[in-house]
């Protein structure tokens, strides 16, 4: 059950920061980027392929990250300047391309069969040799019970800044009664006993210490660290320049701010952030082309349109909910129902996408602009 | 010509397929004055002032700002020197407050660049509370300090015209193009714009006004330009064009 919940938590850290980059493009710039796996199925090819070259780990994700800037580049400069329906087609038309280079160059990604027994932080030789994370390592890699102690205060300041951040967003409810407001504190609460599970998941596997404990302190430590630049950069008078294209682009063209310059900024930083994802995936799932299929990119869509477009936090909350859901679904309790349903598996899994679909319909319905999104927003006129 | 003047155009020509929207047309802006461009609807105004400001580019002519030849420079180059322009639908950045709106139209300070928000945030942070004043003293003079905090979304049309003249002068213009800042605006808030226009062009400012409100052309101008059919017809004091036989033709046609 622990090492159940740390799983979780690396998935959904993983595909927030793969949102946080879509949600950058998107929800702050108002680039249509429907091609984001693109940018992951990059990342997570060249950090598993460098690694097994012998490229240190953290440099060869890094490398990743510059290469799916780059690939923002090439798209940013080819498209950028054209209306924002054709960056849409474009990079979904790129990001198919990435995969099938992928499923066919099989000299260099191995093809169909994937990427098999790269490395893994934290992980001893013998345990990724085989790519099975469950193997745990001998004893002789355990780590020192001063460096476990230490790692479990790092984590108690992820989340003790994780549950002040939460506060700072939740304090200004508890005055006003609105069902808004109610809400708000609701969901706060629940996020709250989340990281908290979150917490307590991560300290015990850390004391016990899984390697995939180790990868969860490393994810959240990026996840973090985005975050926090990422809400500086949105609050300053660069994210202001963002913003303003994405209201209209003519205005800070008429102001002096080389328009085209910028959204290549967000285009590649975007690119970048999702790069970063691409190599925790890489640790945390697998590399196989078929990995990274559209549907991931839409995936993301959903997180920040739950969350509401442009707040980074709504994103981060946003795929908290979606691997909830997507993890709830799968337990015994909902498969006992889905079996009273007369469901086969395969219809199950349809069934699950279905329901998405669903609670979408009703978020538009009740609540167009996300869980942390501003309805005012949506009603002004241009 | 005794002194230069501060914005000259020669030759500037534009054709959409076949239509040829500006033919020819010129125009001088002397420096410290109000400068109306008037015509007929269709007479090619708006095209003209894209092409000035390079929103979009001349087939053909020569732009000049401050003796610099600025025809081959991007739009927001242009901008950076000193020649901001507003639109004749005002465009407010609906989902930023006022305040944000005004902040983005300073230009040169630090933290629009990358490295400078994650590097010298105490610098970003002291220029933004100075930006911040200044935006704030703006829009107290024009009276939209009340809503500094509110979605500029929300605002009225002549509000937001009045947003958008304040945040063009956010960017230390010497000129300002404005396109229409009387159309769709209350009689009352007209007077104030026109009363703000002159007071800042005592501060210094050259503007350049398309309109179609001749009260407004009256008070406001030293020289006014008429444009027809996307050339130049006749250019000189607000009452001699006023009466000039072959303004009233354009305007109200001739058997």
């Amino acid at each position: 059950m622990v090492i159940y919940f740390v799983f979780l938590t690396i998935s959904a850290a993983t595909y927030a920061l793969f949102s946080l980059g879509l949600n950058l493009q998107w929800g702050v710039t108002g680039l249509i980027n429907f091609g984001h796996v693109a940018f992951m199925a990059i990342g997570a090819y060249s950090t598993v392929l460098l690694s097994m070259q012998g490229v240190p780990i953290p440099i060869a994700a890094l490398i990743g990250a510059g290469l799916s800037a780059l690939l923002g580049l090439i798209i940013g400069l080819s498209t950028l300047r054209l209306r924002e329906d054709y960056l849409g087609i474009v990079t979904i038309g790129v990001s198919e391309l990435v995969r099938l280079v992928a499923k066919n160059e099989a000299w260099l990604t191995k093809g169909t069969f994937g990427v098999q027994g790269y490395p893994i932080p934290f992980t001893c030789r013998e345990a990724y040799s085989l790519n099975m994370l469950s193997i745990t390592c001998p004893t002789n890699s355990q780590p020192e019970y001063a460096v476990k102690i230490l790692l479990i205060v790092w984590l108690t300041v992820i989340c003790g800044l994780a549950l002040w951040r939460l506060w700072l967003w939740m304090r200004f409810s508890f005055r006003e009664a609105t069902p808004t407001e109610l809400s708000r504190v609701v969901l706060g609460l629940i996020c709250g006993i989340f990281v908290l599970t979150v917490y307590v998941c991560g300290a015990l596997s850390l004391y016990t210490y899984d390697p995939r404990a180790g990868l969860m302190l490393l994810t959240l430590t990026t996840l973090m660290v985005v975050y926090i630049g990422l809400e500086k950069l949105v609050h300053s008078p660069w994210g202001r320049v963002l913003k303003a294209i994405r209201e209209d682009e003519e205005v800070p063209r008429a102001l002096g701010k080389n328009v085209f310059w910028y959204k290549l900024q967000a285009f590649m930083l975007g690119g970048a952030i999702a790069g970063i994802s691409g190599a925790f995936y890489a640790w945390q799932f697998s590399v196989f082309p078929d990995n990274f299929e559209p549907l991931v990119t839409f995936n993301a869509w959903i997180i920040i349109t739950i969350g509401g477009a442009g707040n980074n936090l709504g994103t981060v909350i946003g795929a908290a909910i979606f691997w909830g859901y997507y993890e709830l679904t799968r337990t015994d309790f909902f498969k006992g129902i889905f079996n009273a349903l007369h469901l086969d598996d395969t219809q199950q899994g349809a069934f699950r996408i279905m329901i998405i679909g669903l609670i979408l319909m009703l978020l538009m319905v009740l609540r167009p602009q996300g869980i942390l999104g501003k309805k005012e927003e949506l009603t002004l006129g241009r | 010509m005794s002194t230069q003047p501060l914005l000259s155009a020669q030759g500037l020509c534009k054709t959409f397929g076949g239509v040829k929207a500006v033919q020819q047309a010129g125009i001088e802006v002397a420096a410290g004055s109000i400068t109306g461009l008037i015509g007929p609807n269709g007479a090619g105004k708006t095209t003209f002032f894209n092409l000035l400001s390079n929103f979009i580019r001349a087939d053909s002519g020569q732009i000049e700002l401050n003796g610099e030849r600025i025809h081959h420079l991007q739009s927001h180059q242009i901008a950076r020197l000193g020649m901001v322009r507003t639109f004749q639908v005002a465009k407010a950045l609906s989902r930023m407050s006022v305040l944000e709106n005004m902040m983005l139209g300073a230009k040169d300070r630090a933290g629009e660049k990358i490295w400078e928000v994650l590097l010298q945030p105490k610098l970003v942070q002291a220029q933004q509370r100075e930006l911040k004043d200044k935006a704030m003293s703006i829009l107290e003079s024009v009276g939209l300090s009340a809503k500094a905090n509110d979605y500029a979304g929300g605002l009225s049309g002549g509000q937001r015209k009045l947003l958008e003249i304040g945040r063009a002068l956010m960017a230390d213009p010497k000129l300002i193009l404005l396109d229409e800042p009387a159309a769709g605006v209350n009689p009352r808030l007209i007077e104030d714009i026109c009363g703000h226009i002159l007071n800042w062009r005592k501060g210094g400012l050259t503007f350049l006004i398309i309109e179609h409100n001749m009260d407004v052309i009256m008070t406001l101008c030293d020289r006014v330009w008429v444009l027809a059919e996307g050339t130049n017809l006749v250019d000189g004091t607000p009452t001699k064009v006023q009466n000039d036989p072959r303004v009233i033709e354009a305007y109200l046609g001739i058997d």
